[in-house]
């Protein structure tokens, strides 16, 4: 599904130069669940970011559905995130001016898809999800564990291939945590690839394989079972 | 798609209800000035297009060059017309037409018991010849023209003057009697005159009976009467420039010019016969091409500032679409939609506006029009043009507006813009934002010195020494050619206590009547090549409105012309130094016609606006030609003396209408225009102002909740509530004297060249560009005061907690 080769990413502001990932290989396949673990600012987020092709590595090389894309255009990337990625964030991210069932309607809108099947798939998803019932509230009016749900619901409608979550549940209580980390399960069960970013050793649990990031470098994977391959 | 993004566009407006509002009410200002100035543009652009020949119509005027610089008149000789009918055949349709600012009429009545009506008019009594209905297609409501005066004494009444003058009566066939000297019959009633027209009447007259009502018809190719003037088309294919030359060369033939003397006769299109002031118009009203730019420079500027009020406080609220923005990115959303969607937004805002600046448009336009004294048409349904010109703003504004902002707010980085790091973008924005304030603060100031300027220009019309009294002054018409009917009664006139001095003249001092005579001085043979301004008045003139004389003494009563005055103007003219040696001298006036001795010298007074230069004047006695009882009063027995007069004034007219008018209103009268531009200058400066205010308003609102934290802290650490006030005022200082280098010099080079048009004018002193400097800061700190004294007062500690 994808595959990083010798990856560093290095942030310049202001003469001082961070690396923030120092020759990442990474290799996801299909239908796998991958848990990245370790210390805040050890480049997490970094590494989902350019595998959610939301950043350009610095250097090496990224492979995506077996096309090298370091070097794709904004555009070409817009276009690849928008058909093949979902993303679930810690803070949501919702857009406060839209009401649930827009939220999760808006990637089908870019995506194209015509006004009825667009119907049925976002009311599908929101069964799924079991939020259908506030489908006409807005973000605000709902609690953390709902609005992640509508999130995960918004992520996964375009049905991509693979879903990038960074710590779904860091702004959650551990009851709603646990409800969340269940429905990626089951997302993952249906065939859908994930990588999550995750401090709770609980929620990386749930993944198959765990990588462990320490100052941008991958310094252990531990594969708790064997990937249905 | 596009309903999304309208669907977050509304919500996201009417969330932030107060920056939409500032937007909306800073644009619709803005918009509604510029569509009333559009209205008025457009207006003044269609006078006298509206006629089939337009584009081919011309007027014959004269240009001169003499001693005292240029001269321009649209006033021909009256034999001209025969001549240029018979050399120049390309000229066709051509036509004499007389202008007679009003008169009296009396509608005599059917039979011997009803009293005759009698009716005053003040204006545009035009008299016209048959060409006139094939040069110009003015309505007729199906009457043929040129039948209906082609008969001596005939006239054609416009419906407004019918309605008048035979309330219910069909006015056919009925007989009135203008200025008590000719019978003319009604042919037929036609609509009123177009608004848009240089050639307003309220009724047309057969021309041939102008000969009677005109006192200064001749046959003379050596005077010219500026309400006597001649258009006609140039047939195509002709050539202008050689019709031209020829006119003027058979011309000569009749009119020898004497050597040095320069003078031509020009051809001036019929469409700028509007704009050009030298020449003027029977309407009374031109309006420069200068003006109109510069209302349409207003209008732009007061869009342009509602604009960038616009782009200011959309990227200063850009960070709070950060998150939206980032997420739709990560949804795959590209740049192009981005913009469409805020872009889309903006051009709701614009359209709100615009709906708003409609209403406002409708509302405003009686007041405008009335100030303006134009019929402004506002009918957008029916007025395609002006559908297309709102189309125009509309796009324009939303992308002069959106497009920056939609750039700033469509280039965030999806990742930093969900962390909501996009200091990058603020500072760019930043800088931005503080050249376009700059740019406001100059638009600002440029019009409050341009209003000051006119301002002044305009108090020193009223208060600048004429050289004669004004004050307490009335000024009767009389009925022309016979002065003399009312001079008889003059120790009964002068009989009233409140009369202090009468004066029967031409016209008093300063006045629209210019008549204009060559002269030869003392033992010249030739005559000079420059003319002279003719004052005909009484001995009693100087006197009554206080003129001082330098030499000599006032010439002796007489009712044809004997003796002389002449001013210093025209003694500098003709080479004396001293007042005392042209005393005694003989001057010959109006070919050999009239000659007489120079007794007196007077001071130089002005003959017209401060516009026009002072001319060479010579001044005697000719009863024929009085048209004019001047009175001084006593200014608190005014309504008595009035009355008094009123009743002589019948004793000697029973037939004609009294009339009158205060002198210093009349003088007034002469700068109406600039009045109107001087106030139109005062309602736009405030109104940019106000959209500059608002959109200063809401950027220190935004400025000061974004630091409220760091507020907080500084008051924690005991900073005063001045030195936070001071904190966020310091930068608009900066801006205010940058935007003060700007303005400055601008307003310079306009008003500068604005004031040109006045021979006498006042000095730009550097105290305007301070005042109008220290106005605009007052301004702009009171603004960013009332925002940033919330934050001073605020409690620290919450502004710490809400963080
Ligand atoms: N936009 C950025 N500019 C500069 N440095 C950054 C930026 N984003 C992340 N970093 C740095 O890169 C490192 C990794 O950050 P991140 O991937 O966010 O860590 P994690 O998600 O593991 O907490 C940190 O040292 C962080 O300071
Ligand atoms: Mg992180």
């Amino acid at each position: 599904m994808l595959k990083t080769v010798n990856l560093q990413k290095k942030y310049t502001t202001d003469e001082v130069e961070t690396t923030a990932l120092v020759n990442v290989n990474l290799n996801v396949r299909q239908g796998e669940f991958v848990a990245i673990m370790g210390p805040s600012g050890c480049g997490k987020s970094t590494l989902l970011n350019i595998i959610g092709l939301l950043d350009n590595p610095s250097s090496g090389e990224f492979y995506f559905l077996d096309k090298e894309i370091s070097k794709f255009s904004e555009r070409q990337r817009a276009n690849l995130r928008k058909e093949h990625l979902g993303f679930v964030f810690q803070s949501f991210n919702l857009i406060d001016e839209l009401t649930v069932y827009e939220n999760v309607e808006l990637p089908l809108i870019y995506l194209k898809v015509g006004n009825a099947e667009r119907k049925q798939r976002v009311e599908q998803v929101l069964e799924q999800m079991q939020i259908a019932h506030r489908r006409n509230h807005f973000p605000q009016q709902l609690s953390g564990g709902q609005q992640q749900r509508v999130a995960i619901a918004r992520a996964v409608v375009s049905k991509p291939k693979l879903l990038l979550a960074d710590e779904p549940t860091g702004n959650l209580d551990s009851a709603h945590g646990q409800e969340v980390m269940q429905l990626l399960s089951s997302l993952n069960e249906q065939g859908t690839t994930i990588v999550m970013v995750t401090h709770s050793p609980t929620d990386a649990d749930y993944a198959h394989r765990i990588v462990n990031l320490f100052d941008g470098q991958i310094i252990s994977e531990n594969v708790k079972e064997l990937a249905i391959l | 798609m596009f309903k999304n993004y309208l669907l977050v566009a509304m919500r996201t407006l009417k969330r932030n209800l107060g920056y939409t509002s500032l937007n909306v009410v800073g644009l619709a200002l803005g918009i509604t000035c510029s569509l009333l100035l559009y209205l008025v543009i457009r207006h003044e652009l269609s006078y006298d297009t509206f006629h089939s020949k337009a584009d081919r119509t011309y007027r014959i005027n004269v240009d001169k060059i003499s001693a005292h610089g240029p001269e321009s008149n649209a006033g021909t000789p009256y034999p001209m017309l025969a001549v240029l009918k018979a050399s120049l055949p390309e000229l066709t349709p051509a036509t004499h037409l007389y202008n007679e600012e009003g008169g009296t009429f009396t509608v005599l009545s059917l039979n011997d018991q009803e009293a005759p009506r009698k009716f005053r008019e003040e204006k545009n009594v035009l008299f016209v010849e048959p060409a006139f209905f094939d040069l110009f297609d003015f309505p007729t409501n199906g009457i043929n023209g040129k039948q209906a005066l082609k008969d001596l004494n005939t006239v054609l009444l416009t419906q407004t003057i019918a309605d008048k003058y035979f309330p219910g009566e069909n006015p056919v066939g009925r007989v009135l009697r203008m200025n008590n000297l000719v019978n003319l019959k009604v042919t037929g009633v036609i609509p009123d005159a177009p608004e848009n027209t240089d050639l307003p009447y309220q009724m047309l007259i057969d021309y041939e009976s102008s000969k009677k009502i005109n006192t200064f018809a001749n046959d003379s190719w050596n005077s010219t009467y500026s309400n006597q003037q001649i258009y006609f088309a140039l047939s195509p294919g002709a050539n202008l420039k050689q019709a031209e030359d020829r006119l003027n060369e058979v011309a000569s033939k009749y009119r020898p010019r004497s050597p040095g003397e320069q003078e031509r006769y020009t051809f001036q299109p019929l469409t700028q016969v509007h704009f050009d002031e030298r020449y003027g118009n029977f309407k009374s009203r031109t309006i420069s091409k200068t003006t109109l730019w510069a209302m349409g420079l207003i209008g732009m500027f007061l869009v342009l500032v509602a604009s960038i009020n616009f782009v200011n406080l959309a990227t200063a609220q850009a960070l709070r679409r950060a998150k939206e923005v980032g997420m739709r990115k990560v949804l795959g959303a590209n740049k192009q939609q981005l913009m469409t969607q805020f872009l889309l937004e903006t051009g709701m805002i614009t359209l709100t506006a615009l709906s708003l600046s409609v209403v406002l448009t409708e509302l405003l336009l009686p007041s405008l029009s009335k100030l303006l004294e134009l019929q402004l048409a506002f009918s957008i349904l029916r007025d395609p043009q002006l559908l297309l010109f709102l189309a125009v703003l509309l796009v324009a504004v939303t992308f002069f507006a959106g497009f920056y902002p939609a750039l700033v707010i469509s280039g965030f980085q999806p990742i930093s813009a969900l962390k909501s790091k996009t200091a990058t973008a603020r500072a760019a924005g930043l800088s931005l934002r503080r050249t376009l304030v700059v740019l406001q603060f100059t638009v600002c100031q440029v019009l409050i010195i341009c209003t000051i300027i006119v301002h002044n220009q305009m108090e020193y019309f009223r208060s600048a020494s004429l050289g004669f009294d004004k004050e307490a002054i009335v000024n009767i018409p009389l009925p022309s050619g016979k002065a003399k009917d009312l001079m008889a009664l003059r120790p009964q006139l002068e009989a009233h206590p409140a009369i202090k001095a009468t004066s029967f003249a031409i016209a008093p001092p300063s006045a629209n009547i210019d008549m204009n005579t060559s002269f030869r001085y003392d033992e010249f043979s030739v005559e000079r090549n420059f003319s002279v301004n003719m004052k005909m008045a009484d001995e009693q003139y100087l006197q009554t409105f206080n003129i001082p004389l330098l030499a000599g003494r006032m010439y002796e009563k007489s009712d044809t012309m004997r003796e002389f005055l002449v001013n210093e103007t025209f003694l500098r003219q003709v080479g004396e130094t001293n007042p005392q040696a042209a005393l005694g001298k003989e001057l010959v006036i109006n070919g050999n016609q009239n000659q007489g001795k120079i007794v007196g010298v007077v001071k130089d007074f002005h003959l017209t606006s401060l516009r026009d230069k002072i001319q060479p004047v010579v001044m005697s006695t000719f009863t024929d030609i009085y048209l004019s009882l001047n009175v001084k009063l006593e200014q608190k027995n005014a309504k008595a003396a009035l009355a008094h007069l009123q009743n002589v004034y019948q004793t000697a007219y029973p037939d004609d209408v009294f009339h009158y008018e205060f002198f210093d209103d009349s003088i007034s009268r002469f700068y109406e225009g600039e009045q109107r531009q001087a106030y139109l200058f005062k309602v736009f400066s405030v109104i940019a102002i106000l959209i500059g205010c608002l959109g200063l308003y809401g950027l220190v609102s935004f400025m000061v909740a974004q630091r409220t934290k760091e507020v907080g802290v500084r008051k924690v650490l005991g900073a005063s509530s001045a030195s936070i006030v001071g904190l966020f005022s310091v930068d608009f200082v900066k801006l205010v004297l940058i935007a003060f280098v700007i303005a400055g010099p601008i307003s310079y080079y306009f008003m500068d060249k604005w004031l040109q048009d006045f021979t006498y004018r006042i000095n730009i002193g550097y105290w305007v560009f301070l005042a109008a400097g220290a106005l605009t800061l007052l301004i702009a700190l009171t603004t960013v005061s009332v925002q940033a004294l919330r934050a001073a007062f605020s409690n620290p500690v919450r502004a710490l907690k809400t963080e």
